[in-house]
């Protein structure tokens, strides 16, 4: 019997670390062949590759909280919003002066929680379909943004910009970041009773709600957890772009494209189901294809298209492989 | 029976009312430490308000509760829960993704410094598993498990909890024979060891199997209750229904079965081979086999659903070949799915809109909207006809019991007139009356000469209702009996020679 549950255990992880390794070597094959095939190989070396790492931040950090929001069987598509609003706000409450940034980042971060806490109680509390109240809730924070600010406002000092520019050796700041961050997201979403709430509630809510499990609460959390990983990308395109504008989030397609690939990488749209490895790698394809379209000297629309496929073929390759497993 | 303490559960008077609708009348009932006490009572008599009020989903209007003697009130279901009380629902709630370990303590993970204590899941899961006399890897995912090992997952949950009282609702709803047979020896071993089992169920051989008492509720109110000994099937249906079984099953059919309406050659697919397969007009051709024995992929090839790659089908003598359902469906044939909320019913929507859901299907593009006086008084008489009983016809289909569920989706058939209607397991999940309905309403359907298939794992039901019987094994007809053949000639032609030694876990 101990010999069955280990092969058990052993593949039971293995099917949801699949979709991350095959993804990863993708990614790897596309950028080498393609560097190798347009002869620039210096992007092969060390700056090449950390150049392509930081791609991966900005969409990296909300992805990692959209895996929580989706995970928990929600969504949160007041990301892209929430991200303005925290890049307006971090250089508006800095204007240049390094005194400021403490405040300014804690001013962000509360902010971003009670965005997080007002999504998860219109969903929890008053049964609002997510889609509808994260919709609302972005546009709500767009309208009171762009009311008040019509262009960049403030400027953060030379030390914030060290987020988005400094470097531990050859590895960025916001590298070593990123990867921190995922690290303790995957702890959390593996090791603690909060992760394993979030895959009960979004499997199976009634469920979960029958074994006692406060459902509204950890709803609440998964999207303070996705709101704050927002309020983070704010702040690191603030330090990017050494100030805020209110279409910096917009721009970027935070909204739709974390929600892209939080599905590449494995995780059920439905919830219950996936983790941030492979939400992670599926960034990196994001980021493999726009540096290997930039190598290429291809206009940014072929990109678009190849992207749309890239979502559909995953979730086409998902669905067919969960209805094996239930067959 | 002499009692020695107090009674591990007592339901004292309890009255509970809805809008409309008084579910429950000064109900009293009560189980001794241990014992296994079957609730029994069709769809609406209240068993179901009764455990909800037990598992404290619903509260009462009057009434006490007494554990152990103590008076209790339930606010919510973690207080009942706290108490020792568990409830396992027909609908199993597993979270089909996560480990056997993570679900069994599903709310109530054992943590180590703040973290979750995995390794004590671990041990603790296997040793509860261990005392249901089972082996199921922890580690394996939920969803991959059978529905038998899922339902001891269920069982080994409430155990996590020191439940002392625990609930099953019509726990082997879902399961192959061999597989209730274990459940049933499981249900023992835990009431030997001093766990209360309240046990809700249709299945008679199985009350009699594995209850010690049993109470029936009827219209809200305790009817009888008595010890399995006083209690034979036949006095527990007539204090259920308020009639006796001789009219239970249908008459046989009043006249030879007539020309052959559908006939299979060949028949064969991924699951199915070499099915050689005739039925007639005016006759019901029961079907069995146990589960994967192929029946219920019998009745998806005829259908089109899955259809047959080799072979020959006919209906009425012309040769057909469906391809898909629609195909199907224009060659005369209708088939009443299994799953009735799955494959069935558009849950959210009228009796009339789910009533005419196969004709709108066939109606032209450009037709007239289908809610015409004309239309609807021709729906309206097929749904009054088999005797569909709702508040009002458009009423959502969600609301209605299973056996008038199983109505409309008929009604829907009846709209096309079809000459061949394919019953896959007709009254899973009906209550007595309506199945006893159900199985007249077959015999006439018949006798207007329709070929019938009928595809159960009820065996009392293909003998009850059949006029020739078909057992399927292994994707093959295994063998043909004729009308009053016994469950254990059938049996024996759905296992013959080949030892399964199933068990509920591999």
């Amino acid at each position: 019997m101990t010999s069955a549950v280990e092969t058990r255990s052993a593949r039971t992880p293995r099917l949801s670390v699949n979709a991350p390794l095959l993804l990863l070597v993708v990614s790897i094959a596309l950028y080498v062949v393609v560097a190798v095939a347009t002869r620039q190989t210096m992007m092969l070396h060390v700056d090449g590759i950390v150049g392509l790492l930081q791609r991966m931040v900005g969409l990296g950090i909300v992805a990692i909280g959209q895996t929580f929001a989706i995970v928990a069987g929600s969504i949160d598509l007041s990301v892209a919003n929430l991200i303005s609003v925290a890049a307006v706000l971090a250089s508006f409450i800095m204007q240049g002066r390094p005194e400021m940034m403490l405040p300014a980042v804690a001013a962000v971060l509360a902010i971003s929680a009670v965005v997080g806490v007002v999504n998860g109680a219109l969903i929890s509390r008053l049964k609002v379909n997510p889609l509808i109240a994260t919709l609302g809730v972005g546009l709500v924070l767009q309208g009171l943004l762009s009311a008040s600010f019509t262009n960049f406002a403030g400027s953060v000092p030379a030390e914030f910009q060290a987020v988005a520019y400094g470097a531990l050796g050859p590895a960025p700041y916001s590298v070593i970041g990123l990867f921190a961050l995922a690290l303790l997201a995957s702890f959390v979403l593996r090791a603690t009773k909060f992760g394993a709430h979030l895959y009960a509630v979004g499997g199976n809510a009634e469920g979960a709600r029958l074994a006692g499990i406060r459902t509204g609460l950890v709803t609440v959390g998964a999207h303070v957890v996705c709101s704050l990983c927002a309020g983070l990308t704010g702040l690191y395109l603030a330090s990017r772009l050494r100030s805020g504008a209110p279409w910096v989030g917009r721009d970027g397609v935070y909204d739709l494209e974390s929600i892209a690939v939080v599905v590449i990488g494995g995780t059920l749209l439905a919830g219950g189901r996936g983790g941030v490895w492979g939400t992670l790698a599926g960034v990196l394809l994001f980021a493999a294809l726009d540096a290997s379209f930039n190598m290429l000297g291809v206009s940014a629309y072929p990109k678009l298209v190849l992207r749309g496929a890239i979502v559909i073929a995953a979730v086409a390759v998902y669905t067919f492989r969960s209805r094996d497993l239930v067959a | 029976m002499a009692q020695s303490g107090p009674l591990a559960l007592e339901m004292v008077q309890i009255t509970k009312s809805f809008p409309g609708v008084r579910a429950l009348d000064d109900v009293t009932f009560a189980c001794a430490k241990g014992e296994v006490h079957a609730l029994c009572g069709e769809n609406g008599a209240g068993k179901s308000t009764l455990i909800k009020i037990l598992g404290g989903a619903n509260q009462p209007d009057a009434g006490r509760i007494l554990l152990d003697g103590r008076e209790v009130s339930f606010a919510h279901p973690v207080a009942s829960r706290a108490a020792g009380v568990s409830v396992i629902h027909q609908e199993l709630s597993l979270l089909p993704f996560r480990t056997v370990a993570e679900n069994i303590f599903l709310g109530v993970e054992p943590t180590r410094y703040g973290l979750l204590d995995r390794p004590r899941m671990r041990t603790e899961s296997e040793r509860l598993l261990r005392r249901l006399g089972v082996s199921i890897p922890t580690g394996a995912q939920a969803g991959e498990l059978s529905v038998a090992q899922q339902q001891v997952v269920e069982i080994a949950k409430a155990l996590a909890l020191d439940a002392r009282i625990v609930v099953m609702d019509e726990p082997t709803a879902a399961l192959e024979r061999t597989e209730a047979t274990q459940l049933i020896a499981l249900v023992k071993r835990l009431s030997a060891e001093g766990v209360t089992i309240i046990y809700v169920s249709h299945r008679m051989p199985e009350i009699q199997a594995v209850a010690d008492r049993v109470t029936v509720l009827k219209d809200g109110r305790t009817v009888m209750t008595a010890t399995i000994a006083e209690a034979p099937t036949a006095r527990l249906v007539r204090a259920m229904v308020g009639r006796d079984l001789a009219d239970f099953y249908p008459l046989p059919a009043a006249k030879p079965p007539g020309e052959p309406a559908l006939s299979i050659r060949g028949g064969a697919n991924a699951s199915l081979s070499g099915v050689d397969l005739v039925v007639r007009s005016a006759e019901i051709v029961g079907v069995a086999g146990l589960e994967g024995s192929g029946k219920s992929e019998l009745g998806r090839a005829i259908a089109g659903d899955e259809p047959f790659e080799r072979g020959t089908m006919e209906i009425g003598g012309k040769p057909t070949a469906p391809r898909r359902p629609r195909e199907a469906i224009e060659a005369g044939i209708g088939r009443l799915a299994e799953d009735r909320k799955r494959e069935g019913l558009l849950m959210q929507q009228s009796l009339r809109d789910n009533a005419t859901l196969t004709q709108r299907a066939f109606a032209p593009w450009l037709g007239r909207p289908f809610s015409e006086p004309m239309t609807t008084r021709r729906t309206d008489e097929r749904l009054r006809q088999l005797d569909v009983r709702a508040l009002s016809f458009e009423q959502e289909a969600r609301q209605l019991s299973g056996g008038n569920q199983q109505k409309v989706i008929l009604s829907r058939w009846l709209a096309r007139n079809p000459p061949v209607l394919v019953f896959a397991e007709p009254t899973r999940g009906v209550d007595v009356a309506a199945k006893a309905q159900i199985y007249k309403i077959m015999r006439e359907l018949a006798d207007e000469g329709r070929a019938i298939l009928m595809i159960s794992s009820d065996l009392l039901e293909i003998v009850g209702v059949s006029d020739r019987i078909i057992v399927m094994r292994e994707g093959r007809i295994a063998g043909e009996l004729q009308r009053g053949a016994s469950e254990e000639e059938i049996m024996a032609l759905a296992v013959a020679h080949d030892e399964r030694t199933e068990a509920v876990a591999p």
